[in-house]
């Protein structure tokens, strides 16, 4: 009687316990079924390709440091390894064969003409009046009308790195296009989201080498990004020198510099952002060098340059002919160099392991296959039995006679 | 028991006799051979290895080469919707179609080389017809004398049925055609007489095996399982089985040994036996061809699905690319049914009424299915005109039989500059080149209504002539 109502008592404080504690795991569970179905957070998809979109938003004779600028950074993006199939190449594209060039076809980034930047392998995807902040919008989030071709598209997946250059002339929270739109810094801010609502990029660097522009990232928020600016608010970002012979300013100071600490390097140096961002001193840029990490979780001094401005891919040579499809069963011959390969080698285990079958039929086939594998000559093996067709027929027509 | 040796040792002296008629045909058959050797060496092949009567997108000499260059490439053979055949024929002709040179003797031309293979494909067919001939003449004598109809009249004395059909095979010009222009239809067509001689002469495996490879090339054989099964269970072409039951009935007690026909479901057993193995042995050997890059259901769904569901609506000889080409997606699916079916209920009224006749069957629905069939070539009458010369006795009286021979002379002209006029000289429309096909059609119906009652008409004339032998 007494034991009774203790019991009672008891029991229901269990079971609002039990009820708590339910609910509480019932929380965690689809939080975490949540964060794990939200799409891939940039810790868990793989690095695999490297794209590079570099926009140079001046037109005019008096502005080819810019094109300039751009193109440097082109062929330095082409050296370290990216191909043309994934760099969006814009520029106004009127300096080479302006009349007042006096060196025709030619785009020098410096005084001593040692480098014509505008050589046979230049491919523009989009030039003159095709660069406009609509475009470059479009270009960002992907969104183009059916009848774009694939060259002028940006086809990245949610395991690219994206290098965004952009240079011409800007200002607090603008940058100018073509000297008759502006693209503003929460325009860019929701491109960059919507490319991150749609898995568009696992790591963005934006780089502008423009007036005050870093007041060009106030209003970026999406993680994965990092940016890199040339000046601060207030500041002007200026040229480096002046070419007498063609008359204009050919390269600026920032651009300069960056690809002065490039040019040292190759496709398998692996220095780090950090070092690059350290790079520049702001008594030869005449300007502070502003960069943004705060959205950005990895540390830099981890992070080798090659991931944005590269490409590098680490591959491994076989004999076996080159296979267009590939097969869920045979082992991966080309592995790419990640930053983190042993989270590859788990997961890539964990395939392997759920394969295995448990029906002794699948088995045996399964046992047949990997031996065929092995016999390495499927056609002989398609040719012998052709072949045995024919005294196995003479046998059995002769038994039958 | 003496008797039966007597008859044994006629049937042989005839045979002797018929090798002097045999003498004319050896000489018919080494012109026929050089004839197409020098045929086969004129340089380019005569271009028609590019006409669309030749080359259809499942006979086509090209497209298997395109396989083979993507099987080498270590792509899918079938990617691409180009090759739509077997890939046992690409591991065999596959090699034939590359261009290579030994020392600097280029000997390795490739048309010629696939051409010799055709050449080989012909010449074992036309000596099958010829062996399926004799079998069927001996059949047919033994058949008549047990019911005392043979006399002399019936002896040709020049060439037997089964010499003539096999001249007619080797000189006919749609072989020769077929054989110079490179398709693939004469190995198809080795393979389906190939079944027929098997059947004819009881060997089951052999049957087996030629039902298996003619139905893994090209889908249409398969309905040639009825006719095999009936040649095994029943034997060769006989009379009506009622002529043997009402001549015993008539006279009692008689010498010779009763012909009563039972259907042998043993042979028809090991036929199945063997057609199981064969075609195991068969899916085997090409899921491992296409293990590597390809799939076996892929196999099916490019060459079985695209024979069914005529994808590709490019011009040839037959009925179906004009239709489908107009009719509406909603339909489609409809009318491929009332193609495909309309060859399969064919079937079962001819297997009733001509279930004696077997090989004659078989004629008659290698016919219609070349006729209904989704991409016809012109190795189709090459190989339903072969088989209609094995059957020359029965025939004899066919009508229209020149009305036959001049529109298929006539069609076989005019299909190629209808063709011209439409697409290379652009004075003529797609009507032009339909209506030789609808034309063609209409002949090789007729023909086979034509053969189908002449053999009816030759039955009961067999029994009328043995009902009169009765009543005497």
């Amino acid at each position: 009687m007494r034991s009774k109502l203790p019991d009672a008592a008891s029991s229901r404080k269990m079971a609002a316990s039990s009820a708590v504690v339910a609910i509480l795991a019932s929380i965690w569970l689809c939080s975490s079924i949540a964060a794990d179905a939200s799409g891939s957070s940039s810790e868990t998809t793989m690095h695999t390709n490297n794209w590079a979109v570099l926009v140079c938003t001046s037109r005019f004779w008096f502005n080819y440091r810019h094109m300039a600028n751009t193109l440097s950074l082109y062929r330095t993006v082409k050296r370290l390894g990216i191909p043309d199939e994934r760099i969006i190449l814009m520029l106004a594209d009127d300096m080479a064969c302006n009349s007042r060039n006096k060196y025709p076809a030619q785009v020098f980034n410096n005084e001593n003409h040692w480098l014509n930047l505008y050589g046979d392998n230049v491919e523009v995807d989009y030039r003159g009046y095709e660069v406009t902040v609509e475009n470059f919008l479009r270009v960002l989030t992907g969104r183009h009308e059916s009848a774009v071709p694939r060259s002028k598209r940006l086809l990245s997946d949610e395991g690219s790195h994206i290098l965004l250059y952009m240079t011409g002339h800007g200002g607090d929270e603008f940058l100018k296009f073509q000297d008759s739109e502006e693209l503003q810094s929460h325009d860019l801010a929701d491109a960059v989201k919507q490319m991150k609502e749609k898995h568009r990029f696992k790591e963005l660097l934006i780089m502008v080498d423009t007036c005050q522009a870093a007041t060009l990232f106030n209003q970026l928020h999406s993680p994965g990004v990092l940016a890199i600016a040339s000046s601060m608010k207030g500041e002007n970002s200026y040229s480096h020198h002046l070419d007498s012979d063609v008359g204009v300013s050919v390269v600026d100071r920032f651009t300069f510099y960056t690809l002065a600490f490039f040019e040292r390097l190759n496709m398998y140096d692996n220095a780090s952002l950090s070092r690059l961002f350290n790079s520049y001193d702001p008594n030869l840029l005449m300007s502070n060098a502003y960069y943004r990490t705060d959205l950005y979780q990895r540390n830099l001094q981890e992070v080798p340059v090659t991931n944005f401005f590269g490409s590098v891919m680490e591959t491994v040579h076989t004999d076996s002919a080159y296979r267009a499809f590939p097969q869920k069963n045979t082992p991966r011959e080309t592995r790419i160099r990640t930053g983190n390969t042993a989270e590859d080698d788990s997961r890539r285990s964990i395939l392997t392991d759920m394969t295995k079958a448990e029906c002794p039929f699948t088995r045996i086939v399964s046992s047949l296959e990997s031996k065929m594998e092995t016999v390495g000559n499927l056609d002989s093996l398609v040719n012998y039995g052709l072949v045995m067709i024919l005294p196995v027929l003479v046998v059995s027509v002769w038994l039958s006679t | 028991m003496a008797t039966a040796n007597t008859e044994e040792e006629k049937s042989k002296s005839e045979q002797q006799k018929n090798h002097g008629g045999g003498g004319g045909f050896t000489r018919w058959a080494v012109l026929a051979v050089i004839f197409r050797l020098i045929l086969i060496y004129f340089p380019g092949n005569l271009n028609l290895s590019s006409r669309p009567e030749v080359s259809t997108p499942l006979t086509s000499i090209r497209r298997l080469a395109e396989g083979y260059w993507l099987k080498q490439s270590s792509m899918s053979p079938y990617a691409g919707s180009m090759y739509h055949g077997s890939p046992l024929l690409l591991s065999v002709l596959g090699p034939l179609t590359v261009k290579r040179t030994i020392l600097t003797y280029s000997v390795a031309n490739a048309e010629l080389k696939g051409s010799l293979v055709t050449f080989y494909a012909d010449l074992i067919s036309g000596i099958l017809i010829r062996a399926t001939g004799w079998k069927l003449q001996m059949t047919y004598r033994k058949s008549l004398k047990s019911l005392n109809l043979l006399n002399k009249s019936t002896d040709s004395g020049g060439l037997s049925s089964g010499d003539i059909a096999a001249l007619v095979y080797l000189w006919n010009p749609f072989t020769i055609v077929a054989c110079v222009g490179l398709s693939t239809s004469p190995v198809e067509n080795l393979f389906t007489i190939l079944t027929l001689y098997g059947a004819a002469t009881g060997i089951a495996p052999l049957a087996a095996f030629g039902w298996v490879m003619a139905t893994h090339l090209s889908l249409y054989p398969a309905i040639l399982i009825i006719p095999v099964i009936l040649l095994l269970g029943y034997g060769p072409d006989a009379p009506p089985s009622k002529l043997f039951r009402s001549k015993e009935n008539g006279k009692v007690g008689d010498d010779t040994s009763s012909q009563d026909i039972i259907f042998s479901w043993g042979r028809v057993l090991h036929l199945l036996v063997w057609t199981s193995m064969w075609s195991v042995y068969v899916l085997v050997l090409c899921s491992i061809s296409v293990k590597q890059h390809s799939s076996l259901q892929e196999m099916f769904q490019r060459t079985y699905g695209f024979i069914l569901t005529v994808e590709d609506l490019s011009p040839n000889i037959g009925v179906l690319w004009y239709f489908f080409a107009e009719v509406f997606d909603f339909f489609r699916d409809f009318f491929l049914i009332v193609f495909h079916s309309n060859i399969l209920f064919m079937i079962l009224p001819l297997a009733i009424r001509l279930k004696h006749r077997p090989c004659f069957l078989a004629f008659v629905y290698i016919a219609i299915s070349s006729m209904l069939k989704s991409y016809p070539s012109v190795g189709d009458p090459a190989l339903y005109l072969g088989l209609l010369g094995l059957f020359l006795d029965e025939l004899a009286d066919m009508q229209f039989s020149f009305f036959l021979f001049c529109g298929y002379v006539g069609v076989s002209l005019l299909s190629p500059v209808m063709h011209n006029l439409w697409i290379w000289r652009g004075t003529g429309n797609a009507n032009f080149y339909y209506a030789t096909a609808m034309a063609y059609a209409c002949f090789q119906i007729v023909l086979v209504v034509e053969s189908v009652s002449s053999m009816l008409n030759h039955d009961r004339k067999l029994m009328k002539l043995s009902a009169s032998k009765l009543q005497k």
